[in-house]
């Protein structure tokens, strides 16, 4: 398997990678307008230069649940368009090697070491069908729940480290 | 601006074959696959009947020779004189093919102009005549001023970038006085280039927009030619081919305009020999007027023929097991609107296969737009189609709530008030303001989208309304009304059923416009204490399930069919009794349930979940043949969120209605 040119950025404590071709570009933290109605990954829209981006929560779409406010934003093309995922830190330009583990969670496609840490890559396209979604999905508890997310990382950081010994 | 030369219609024409010949393939497969799917073959039968018309009017006698066979096979399989069986298919894909050579070998006698007067040389000559008659002047001025063909792309981001360099110009305003205490707006130079970009904003925008002439020729060139072959001396009269309207909704609308007109000469003007028997001169009149009228154009398709029978359609209505008892006149001729109708007596080449109106109406409610249909027997029939001038820009009202902003379009703005403690009463259990005489329920807009309510309740009122009802929203405070850009969400979201897109604003701040019908609907089920299913949502990697209520076996296989194939989970009940049993064992996301059924009906298993403690959040689907707008009311009054009439169900329909209660993951 040839080298992937990837964008690895973290989502809370956990590092995702997606492939760079996928990756317009990459954004500080947008103004955002919340999009009422829409299920909760949905962290709001953002103007990108005149175009309407939807900003979507990665973690809470692979189950993980939700990140502190986003620092970064990485915008993904997709089928449907321009897509934004809520990042925690400024992503970088990696060049993964051969996966060294498999990963279980939909949308992804399998671990890499990346400065021996685990990198879990994205694929765009199925992590997305994930959010193919009406408006009413769970959103008023959740909601409030999502600034105090101490407890939430914590719970990830344990999900992770079962995750890496798996392999 | 005449019209497109001959060659022009063809290489069109070919695009468009092209595009159908591949779902009419894609559609014969699955055919095969599902056997004689009423839907499907009703697709099949439109993608055939489109090409028949689109080539007859590109002159492709052949093509459309070739069409009409097919489309007399599919008719055999519908009617079920001819089963659907493996040679059936065969023959139907061995005839798609065929209709693809003889396209590419007409495409081929285009470039010659020889070739095709070989071809059909008194149909030719006829064309160039009637080409040289209606392109006078005009065109070779404009030629002379030259256009360019812009790709509709190109435009779109001139639009974004200007809109885009309008904010940067108030970010840099805002920043002259923040950092340096100037006020910009004193300074002659800023307020020069607001001006300029605010015209070039509004001239942007108009590049999208072409005159109706730029079809009209088609048109009048399909009446010509249908005239001559039916005999029929008609006078063709067109106004308003000035009035302007976005290209895409022009787009979506020549075929559909196209249909009407054939429709009208063929079945809508009677022979000559009719004609004179009841006294009407000769030659007889089809009309295509155009106007503006504020920000929506109407263009009316009139002919002075013999009116809609309302007799024949009540009698087809019936015969299609539609209850017409109660329905009044207007009600009844709408019903030709509804798929496979059609009064004709006789197939013709032309029309008359129960095809085209619902495809018309369908079309234009695609555009955002409504059709109207006035018929007076004896003296003619007038469609109305209405449609919005643009989809990109709709004139808004602003307002607040939730501490956020909101444009609501003004199309569906009622009326705007202060609140009034005196106008506002309450009526079972929740509040009521009298307008005009009517209650009008009234809820928090806040509320309804799901933001918390900002805690004064002294806020305006906006009533909005859709088709069937009107609802008052309490805002925190009206801000204006504004022309808004609406852009689509990402597809991602386009099932929020109260956005109707979003807009960026000059600050480059990302507006939410919210669409009034899926508010009011919002509103209601919130109303009927339900809190928008959340508990009971299942998690995202369940299948949806949905429990299909009918007497009918077949309409219980069809739809069963249609819904696994999307991926639901379906049960099935014959009767309200049943469906209560079946819900007892297992909860569904969705009943979707016919009205007449033994033992329990659906009006009361639609109430009788509506009383369940358990059930009450179920969303129910009503499918029924009963057409009439009072059969429709009780089914929204016994609790139903929506109802759809079997005349008019197809694959689509049904899954955009189920989609829309239950969220689609197909």
């Amino acid at each position: 398997m040839t080298d992937l040119h990837a964008v690895l950025f973290p989502v809370g404590v956990d590092l995702y990678a997606v492939p760079i071709e996928r990756i317009e570009e990459v954004v500080v933290a947008p103004t955002l307008t919340r999009l009422v109605t829409a299920p909760s990954h949905v962290l709001g829209l953002f103007n990108l230069r005149g175009q309407i981006v939807p900003l979507i929560d990665a973690a809470s779409l692979l189950g993980l649940g939700s990140v502190e406010p986003a620092a970064f934003v990485v915008v993904l093309q997709s089928r449907q368009g321009l897509i934004g995922l809520a990042v925690t830190d400024l992503p970088e330009r990696v060049i993964l090697g051969a996966p060294v583990g498999t990963s279980e969670l939909a949308g992804t496609v399998g671990c890499f070491l990346v400065r021996n840490r685990v990198a879990v890559l994205l694929e765009p396209d199925s992590l997305l069908a994930g959010a193919l979604l009406d408006g009413e999905r769970p959103r008023s508890g959740q909601r409030a729940a999502r600034r105090p997310s101490a407890q939430l990382d914590s719970a990830r950081t344990g999900d992770t480290v079962a995750r890496g010994s798996a392999r | 601006m005449s019209g497109l030369d001959l060659a022009q219609v063809r290489e069109l024409f070919a695009q468009e074959a092209e595009v159908r010949l591949a779902h009419l393939d894609q559609l014969l497969l699955q055919l095969e696959k599902t056997g004689g799917d009423e839907s499907l073959l009703r697709s099949v039968f439109r993608e055939l009947h489109t090409i028949k018309g689109s080539s007859a009017v590109a002159g492709l006698d052949e093509v459309s020779r070739v069409a009409h066979e097919l489309e007399e096979l599919v008719d055999d399989v519908r009617t079920g004189r001819q089963l659907v069986t493996p040679e059936i298919i065969d023959t139907l894909l061995a005839g798609a093919d065929r209709l693809g050579q003889v396209i590419v070998a007409s495409q081929g006698t285009t470039t010659g102009s020889q070739l095709a007067a070989v071809d059909r040389p008194e149909l030719t000559r006829e064309r160039i005549q009637a080409g040289a008659e209606n392109s006078p002047v005009a065109p070779a001025v404009r030629d002379s001023a030259g256009v360019v063909m812009v790709p509709m792309e190109r435009l779109d981001e001139l639009v974004r970038l200007i809109g885009e360099s309008a904010s940067a110009h108030l970010r840099v305003g805002r920043m002259l006085t923040e950092k340096f205490g100037v006020d910009a707006t004193l300074n002659t130079e800023f307020n020069d280039l607001s001006r300029t970009l605010n015209q070039l904003q509004d001239r942007a925008m108009r590049t999208r927009m072409v005159p109706l002439a730029t079809i009209t020729d088609r048109l009048q060139r399909a009446v010509r030619d249908l005239a001559r072959t039916q005999g029929k001396t008609i006078n063709w009269d067109v106004r308003g081919t000035d009035t302007e309207l976005d290209r895409g909704v022009l787009v979506q609308l020549s075929d559909t305009l196209l249909h009407l007109v054939r429709n009208a000469v063929d079945h809508g003007i009677e022979s000559s020999a009719q004609r004179a028997a009841d006294g009407k001169p000769a030659q007889s009149t089809i009309r295509l007027h155009a106007m503006q009228l504020g920000s929506e154009v109407i263009i009316a398709v009139t002919d002075d023929g013999s009116g809609i029978d309302s007799g024949k359609v009540k009698e087809q209505a019936e015969r299609q097991g539609i209850d017409t008892g109660g329905m009044n006149e207007e009600e009844m001729l709408n019903l030709i609107f509804t798929a496979g109708f059609s009064t004709a007596a006789e197939v013709t080449d032309v029309s008359g296969r129960g095809i085209g109106l619902d495809v018309v109406r369908a079309s234009v409610e695609a555009a955002h737009g409504r059709v109207e249909v006035r018929s007076k027997p004896g003296v003619g029939t007038e469609f109305r189609i209405i449609v919005p001038i643009t989809l990109a820009v709709l004139r808004c009202l602003l307002v607040e709530a939730g501490g956020q902003r909101f444009a609501l379009p003004f199309h569906r703005v009622v009326l705007s008030q202060r609140f009034d403690p005196a106008s506002q009463t309450s009526a079972e259990g929740r509040s009521v303001l009298l307008v005009e005489g009517r209650p009008v329920p009234v809820s928090t807009l806040a509320g309804t989208v799901g933001l918390p309510a900002a805690g004064q309740s002294t806020g305006p009122i906006v009533v909005l309304a859709d088709t069937a009802r009107r609802h008052g929203f309490q805002v925190d405070r009206l801000v204006g009304q504004r022309d808004v850009v609406v852009k689509g969400l990402n597809g991602l979201l386009a099932h929020l059923p109260a956005v109707a897109g979003a807009s960026v604003e000059p600050d480059g701040s990302v507006l939410l416009v919210l669409d009034p019908p899926g508010l009011i609907h919002r509103a209601h089920r919130l109303d009927r204490g339900r809190a928008p299913r959340v508990q009971d949502a299942p998690p995202a990697t369940t299948r949806q399930r949905i429990l299909v209520v009918d007497d009918a076996l077949t309409i219980r296989e069809l739809q069963r069919n249609i819904l696994e194939r999307a991926g639901f989970e379906v049960r099935v009940a014959v009767d309200g009794t049943d469906a209560l049993l079946k819900l007892a064992e297992e909860a569904s996301e969705l009943i979707l349930t016919d009205i007449e059924m033994p033992r329990m009906d659906g009006f009361e298993l639609t109430e009788a979940v509506r009383a369940h403690p358990s059930f009450a959040n179920i969303p129910v689907l009503i499918l029924s043949s009963r057409a009439s707008e009072a059969d429709r009311r009780r089914g929204l009054d016994a609790g139903a969120d929506g109802y759809i009439l079997k005349s008019g169900f197809d694959e689509g329909s049904l899954l955009i209605a189920v989609n829309r209660l239950i969220g689609g993951r197909a």
